[in-house]
C-alpha cells in the first residue's frame, strides 16, 4: 500500500501564515518529517487559491521539492493552480482531484494526460455522491470510459470512493468496503485512494487513529493500492512496514468470524476487534464503540 | 402462483416506560414489531397523546390556538385541568418558559413551585420541559424532580451537557427522563450508552427532535424510522427505548398554521401521524382538536 | 433494478472478450444493473439465460402510467420498505373525486375550482394529478357528460369509477386517448373486461375483497397481456389499509411476488365522512405506500398540507432541499434593516428566515446557492468564501437598498471574516449567532445600530 503524506495543508495556520509570507521553514519541517517517516507521495492541500493560483502554486510546489525527491499530489479545486503546478513537478504528479460532472471534465481532467500527471478520479458526478456500492461502480464506469478516451490508461488512474466520515454516514463507510473489492473487475490495473482521515473526523481524539489504523488493513486486505494519511500516527507506519503481523492478523480474523472470544484478548486486541466489527457495520457506530 | 402473507416476526422488542402513578399511569412501547402492524405482532401500549400547558401566558398564538384556552392561558394549573377535565388529555407537558435566561429567567426554585402546583392539581401523568439551555435546565429539573419527589414525572430534555445531573436526581426521585440529542443516530446511541451506565434504560424516553411538516418533517420521520428499525430489527438494545415527539409548538409556529382553523389542525395532525407512522411511542401536541381527531383514528377497531 | 451487478454477473460468460464494449463482464453487469447497457450487447447469452435475466431483471414493481403529455402520473418502480435506504421515487398521485350525481352547473363550478388551484412550495409547483369519476346516478348519459366534462375542459389525467363494464368502457371510448384508468375490475366482472381491456389498451384497477382475491386477477390480466395494473385489495379502514398496502409492498419487493408487483390505489373518501378524518387518512396512506390516492375535496386548506406532505415524505433523502438563491425581504426591511447572509440548503434557510419572522425584526436574507451545502463545507469548496459572496453581492445590487454597510455572516464560518474584510473594505462584517435560536435575541440588539443618531 503506497502512503501519500496528508500534513502539508493550508486549513492549519502555520502553512496558510508560510504560504502567506512565503517563509519556507515551516514547510520544510513538515516535508522532511514526512519524508522520513517513509510516506512515498507527498499531498499539497493547498485550497481553492483564489488569489495569485499560479504565482503561490509555483511558490509551494518549488519549496517543496526544494527539500524531498518524493512524487507529489497537488490538491486544488482551482484548474489554474493545478495545471501551474503540475507543470513544475519533477517527478511523475498525481492530480487530486477530478470526477465525473462535468466542470471537471472539462476543466479539470484534461490536465491529465496534458501535463503527464497521473489523476485522482473520484465517483462523484453531477448527481452528487453516489449513495451505494452499485451507483459508485456505475459512475465510475462512466468516469473511465472518458478517461481513457482522453488518453488516461487505467495504471494512471487511482479511483477515489469517497470515504465519509463513520459518525456522518456508516452506511457509506460499508459501501465504501463493498466497492473497493469490485475495482479489479471494475477497471482492471486501475490503483486506488482514499483520505483515511476522514474515516475518523467528528470521533473522539484519542481514538481517532484506532479508527484509521483498522481500516487501513480492512482495506488494505480488499485490494486499496495507496491512502492518503497522517505521517505522524507511528503505529500506522509500524503497520504498514508489517512490524505488527498479529495485529493484522487479528482483524482479518475479526472480519471473518462473528463470534470472536474477547476473554483472551489483551486491551489493545480486544480494541482492534470491536473497531473492525463496528467498521464492518455489524452494529450501530457511536463514539462509546469501545465500550459497549 | 401461490400467495403466502409475508409476515415478518422480530425477537428483540421496544422496552415499556411508565410515566405517572397509580391508576393513571401511562405506558409507552413495549411494541415488537413496527407502528400498527397489528397484523404480524404486539403493540401492547396505544400511544400517547399529551397536550401542553406553558407556565407563561403565550405570545403570538394565533387565534385558532387561544380559542381552547381563552381565559386559562395565564393559569398554568386551570390551562392544566381545562386539558384534563374538558379535552380529555391523559398525560400533559408543562414546558417552563419562564425560566429561559433569554427572556423572563425565573429561578429554578420559582419553576419548580408552579410544576408542583400542577402535578398537584392533575391526576394524569405530568411531562416537565426545560428551554434546552443546558446549564439552566440542569437546576431547574434538579429542583423539580426534588419538589415533585415520588411523583413519576418524565423530566426533559437531558441533553449531553447536563444528563448526568438531570437522570441523577431523576433516580433519587422516581422519575423517568427524555434524552435528546438532535437528529443523529449514532449521538442518540452515545448519550444512551453513557446514560444506561447507571440509569434504567426503562425510565428512558428518546427524543430526536422534530421538525414540522414543511419545515423538515422527512428528516424526523426517517430518523425515528431508522432509529426503530435498529432496535427491532438489528436488537441493538442501546436503541430499543420508546421514542417521543415534541412538535406541537413547532407547527403551530408556523405562517401555514396560522392561515386558518383547518389548515392549522390539519398541519399539527397530520405531522402527528406522520411521525406515528415512523414510530414515535408519545406526541407533545397543542390543540385538543388534533389530540381528538388522531385519537379517533388510532383507536379504529377493525 | 431488480437485480444487482454481483447477482448478474453469475449468468454472463465471463470471458471478458469486450464485444459489449465493457473492459470486463463484472463491468458489464454493473451496468446491466443500473440500466447503462442492454442484454443485446452480449452476442454469447444463450437465449434461456437472456429470458431468465429479462424477467428478474425488471422492476419488482410495474412502472404504470395514467392519463398523456405532462399531466400524465407516472407510479410504481419503488424500490424500498423504508425511504432512508434508498428513496422513494414517484409520489403518489392525489386523485379529486367528483360524483355524476351533481348535477351540471355544481360541476362546471367544481372542476374550474380544481383547476384554479395552485400550490407551490421552494419554488416547486405541487400538483393535484387526477379527477376520479364516479358513476353513482345510475343514468348513463350523466356519467358521460360527467366524463365528457371532464376530458374537455382539463388536462388532468382520469379515473373512471362505475361497477357496470359496458358503461364503464363506453365512457373510457370517450376519452381513450388520455388513457384514464377505469376501476374496478373485480372478480365479477374480469371475465367481461378483458377482452374490453385488450381492445382499448388503457390501464386497469382491480379491486378485490383481500390481497387474495386481486392476486388472482392480477394474474389473469397479466396472462391476457394487460400489464398496466393499479391494485386495490379493497382495505376499509386505514389500520386494514397499512397492514396491506404493507403487506403488498413487501411481496413485491421482498418475496419477487410479480403477481402484486403493480402500484396500489386507496381511497379515503369512501372510507370516511368526516373532512378532517378523510385527509388524515390521506396522509396515511400518502406515508405508507399508496400509489393513488382519492379524496373528494377541493378546499385547498385541506389540499395544501397533504400536497406538502407528500412533497417531504418523497423528497429523496440522499439529495438536499434547496431553496431559491435570491435576497429574501422579510418583515419589510427599509434602508436601515440588518443584512445576514447563508447557504441555500433548505433546513438552514427555514431555521434562520423562521427565526427572523419570529422576531418580528426586518432583514434582509442573502441567500447564495452552494448546491445545498451547508456554510462550513460550502467555504471549503468555494462556494461560500469571502470572493464567492462579494461577486453574490455584486450581482444581486445590497449596496443598493440600505445606507448602511453591515454584513452579519454564520457564526461557524471562522475565516470568513477576515477573507470579507479583504473583499469589502467599504463594510464591517459582524459575526451572528451559531445557533438559529439565538438568532432574535441577536438581531434586536444589532438593530439599534442601525438607525444614524439625530
Amino acid at each position: 500500500m503506497i502512503l501519500i503524506g496528508e500534513n502539508l495543508n493550508v486549513m492549519h495556520k502555520e502553512i496558510s501564515q508560510a504560504i502567506k509570507e512565503h517563509d519556507p521553514e515551516p514547510i520544510r519541517k513538515l516535508v522532511v518529517r514526512q519524508t522520513q517517516n517513509g510516506m512515498e507521495y507527498l499531498d499539497l492541500n493547498v485550497g481553492p487559491l483564489t488569489k495569485k493560483p499560479v504565482e503561490t502554486m509555483e511558490w509551494i510546489v518549488e519549496t517543496v521539492q526544494e527539500f524531498t525527491d518524493l512524487p507529489l499530489c497537488l490538491d486544488t479545486t482551482n484548474p489554474v493552480a493545478m495545471e501551474a503546478g503540475l507543470k513544475i513537478c519533477k517527478k511523475k504528479a498525481l492530480l487530486n482531484s477530478a470526477s465525473g460532472t462535468k466542470e471537471s471534465r472539462e476543466k479539470m481532467l484534461p490536465l491529465a494526460p496534458k501535463c503527464s500527471a497521473g489523476v485522482v478520479l473520484s465517483v462523484i458526478n453531477d448527481a452528487g455522491l453516489p449513495s451505494d456500492a452499485d451507483e459508485r461502480a456505475a459512475s465510475i464506469l462512466e468516469s473511465l470510459e472518458f478517461t481513457n478516451e482522453i488518453g488516461v490508461p487505467n495504471e494512471d488512474i487511482w479511483i477515489d470512493p469517497v470515504l465519509l466520515p463513520i459518525g456522518v454516514d456508516q452506511r457509506q463507510v460499508s459501501a465504501y468496503l463493498e466497492f473497493i473489492q469490485m475495482i479489479p473487475d471494475l477497471a482492471p490495473g486501475a490503483k486506488s485512494v482514499c483520505g483515511l482521515s476522514n474515516l475518523s473526523y467528528g470521533a473522539p481524539k484519542e481514538l481517532k487513529g484506532l479508527l484509521n489504523r483498522t481500516f487501513l488493513v480492512m482495506i488494505g486486505r480488499y485490494g486499496q493500492t495507496s491512502a492518503i494519511v497522517s505521517a505522524f500516527d507511528g503505529e500506522l507506519i509500524s503497520i504498514k512496514k508489517g512490524e505488527m503481523p498479529e495485529i493484522v492478523n487479528l482483524i482479518y480474523r475479526a472480519m471473518n468470524e462473528n463470534d470472536i472470544d474477547l476473554s483472551s484478548l489483551s486491551r489493545k486486541e480486544v480494541e482492534y476487534v470491536k473497531t473492525t466489527q463496528v467498521l464492518m457495520g455489524k452494529s450501530l457506530y457511536s463514539h462509546s464503540w469501545l465500550e459497549v | 402462483m401461490k400467495y403466502e402473507a409475508p409476515l415478518e416476526h422480530y425477537t428483540a422488542n421496544i422496552r415499556e416506560a411508565v410515566v405517572g402513578q397509580g391508576e393513571k399511569a401511562i405506558r409507552i412501547g413495549g411494541e415488537n414489531t413496527f407502528p400498527f402492524h397489528f397484523f404480524e405482532g404486539s403493540l401492547p401500549d396505544p400511544p400517547g397523546l399529551a397536550l401542553e400547558v406553558l407556565d407563561i401566558e403565550p405570545e403570538n398564538w394565533v387565534q385558532t390556538l387561544l380559542d381552547p384556552f381563552q381565559e386559562v392561558v395565564s393559569e398554568p394549573v386551570k390551562w392544566a385541568k381545562r386539558c384534563v377535565d374538558v379535552f380529555g388529555a391523559e398525560i400533559l407537558c408543562l414546558r417552563l418558559l419562564s425560566t429561559d435566561p433569554m427572556g423572563k429567567d425565573a429561578s429554578a426554585k420559582q419553576a419548580a413551585v408552579i410544576a408542583k402546583k400542577v402535578a398537584d392539581a392533575i391526576d394524569v401523568p405530568l411531562i416537565v420541559w426545560g428551554t434546552g439551555v443546558e446549564e439552566k435546565d440542569s437546576q431547574v429539573l434538579t429542583e423539580v424532580a426534588q419538589v415533585c419527589s415520588g411523583k413519576n414525572l418524565l423530566l426533559g430534555p437531558a441533553l449531553k451537557g447536563n444528563y448526568e445531573e438531570i437522570a441523577k436526581a431523576a433516580m433519587e426521585h422516581g422519575h423517568a427522563i427524555v434524552a435528546q440529542a438532535s437528529m443523529d443516530v449514532n449521538l442518540t446511541k452515545e448519550l444512551n450508552i453513557a446514560l444506561c451506565k447507571f440509569f434504567p434504560p426503562e425510565k428512558i424516553v428518546l427524543d430526536t427532535t422534530s421538525s414540522a411538516l414543511g419545515y423538515g418533517l422527512e428528516y424526523t420521520f426517517s430518523i425515528i424510522e431508522n432509529i426503530k428499525q435498529i432496535g427491532l430489527i438489528h436488537r441493538d438494545n442501546m436503541m430499543q427505548m420508546p421514542i417521543l415527539a415534541d412538535f406541537g409548538g413547532e407547527c403551530w409556529r408556523t405562517k401555514e398554521a396560522k392561515e386558518s382553523k383547518e389548515q392549522g389542525i390539519l398541519w399539527e395532525a397530520i405531522t402527528g401521524i406522520t411521525f406515528l407512522l415512523a414510530g414515535a411511542n408519545l406526541l407533545i401536541l397543542r390543540h385538543p382538536d388534533t389530540l381528538k381527531l388522531i385519537k379517533e383514528m388510532i383507536s379504529e377497531k377493525q | 433494478m431488480a437485480l444487482k451487478g454481483a447477482e448478474i454477473i453469475k449468468r454472463l460468460p465471463k470471458t471478458n472478450c469486450k464485444e459489449c464494449g465493457c473492459a470486463t463482464c463484472f463491468a458489464f453487469a454493473m451496468k446491466l444493473a443500473t440500466g447503462g447497457a442492454k442484454l443485446e450487447d452480449c452476442p454469447y447469452l444463450a437465449p434461456e439465460v437472456k429470458a431468465e435475466l429479462e424477467a428478474a431483471m425488471a422492476p419488482p414493481i410495474k412502472l404504470v402510467t395514467i392519463g398523456v403529455g405532462e399531466n400524465a402520473l407516472v407510479i410504481g418502480e419503488e424500490e424500498v420498505m423504508f425511504r432512508h435506504e434508498k428513496t422513494f421515487f414517484h409520489e403518489p398521485g392525489i386523485a379529486i373525486l367528483i360524483s355524476d350525481t351533481a348535477n351540471e352547473t355544481d360541476i362546471e363550478k367544481k372542476i374550474k375550482a380544481i383547476q384554479e388551484l395552485h400550490f407551490e412550495r421552494i419554488g416547486k409547483a405541487l400538483k393535484i394529478n387526477l379527477l376520479a369519476l364516479s358513476f353513482e346516478s345510475g343514468d348513463k348519459g350523466k356519467f358521460e357528460t360527467l366524463v365528457k366534462k371532464a376530458y374537455q375542459a382539463t388536462d388532468f389525467a382520469l379515473i373512471l369509477i362505475c361497477n357496470n363494464m359496458d358503461i364503464l368502457f363506453s365512457a373510457a371510448t370517450l376519452c381513450a386517448d388520455r388513457k384514464p384508468l377505469v376501476y374496478p375490475i373485480t372478480k365479477e366482472n374480469i371475465t367481461l373486461a378483458i377482452p374490453k381491456l385488450k381492445e382499448l389498451r388503457t390501464p386497469a384497477g382491480v379491486k378485490g375483497e383481500s390481497i387474495e382475491e386481486i392476486v388472482s386477477l392480477a394474474s389473469q390480466l397479466k396472462e391476457a397481456g394487460l400489464e398496466e395494473i393499479v391494485l386495490d385489495p379493497g382495505s376499509k379502514n386505514v389500520r386494514d389499509g397499512i397492514r396491506d398496502q404493507t403487506l403488498i409492498r413487501r411481496a413485491a419487493l421482498k418475496k419477487g411476488f410479480r403477481p402484486l408487483g403493480y402500484p396500489t390505489i386507496t381511497f379515503p373518501c369512501f372510507m370516511y365522512q368526516d373532512k378532517f378524518t378523510e385527509a388524515l387518512a390521506a396522509s396515511v396512506f400518502i406515508t405508507k405506500y399508496a400509489g393513488i390516492v382519492v379524496i373528494s375535496q377541493e378546499d385547498k386548506h385541506f389540499l395544501f398540507p397533504l400536497l406538502v406532505q407528500r412533497f417531504n415524505i418523497y423528497s429523496d433523502p440522499r439529495r438536499p432541499m434547496v431553496v431559491e438563491e435570491k435576497i429574501y425581504e422579510i418583515n419589510e426591511p427599509n434602508e436601515y434593516s440588518p443584512i445576514l447572509i447563508s447557504t441555500n440548503y433548505a433546513l438552514d434557510f427555514f431555521i434562520v428566515s423562521g427565526a427572523i419572522e419570529e422576531a418580528n425584526i426586518p432583514a434582509y436574507l442573502c441567500i447564495k446557492d452552494t448546491g445545498g451545502i451547508g456554510v462550513m463545507a460550502a467555504w471549503t469548496s468555494g462556494k461560500f468564501n469571502g470572493e464567492a459572496i462579494a461577486d453574490f453581492l455584486k450581482k444581486y445590487g445590497i449596496e443598493k437598498k440600505v445606507k448602511h454597510r453591515k454584513l452579519i455572516i454564520p457564526g461557524v464560518a471562522k475565516k470568513l471574516k477576515d477573507e470579507l474584510e479583504e473583499e469589502l473594505p467599504d463594510w464591517e462584517i459582524i459575526f451572528g449567532p451559531v445557533e438559529g435560536s439565538d438568532i432574535p435575541k441577536f438581531l434586536s440588539e444589532e438593530r439599534n445600530k442601525y438607525y444614524k443618531s439625530g
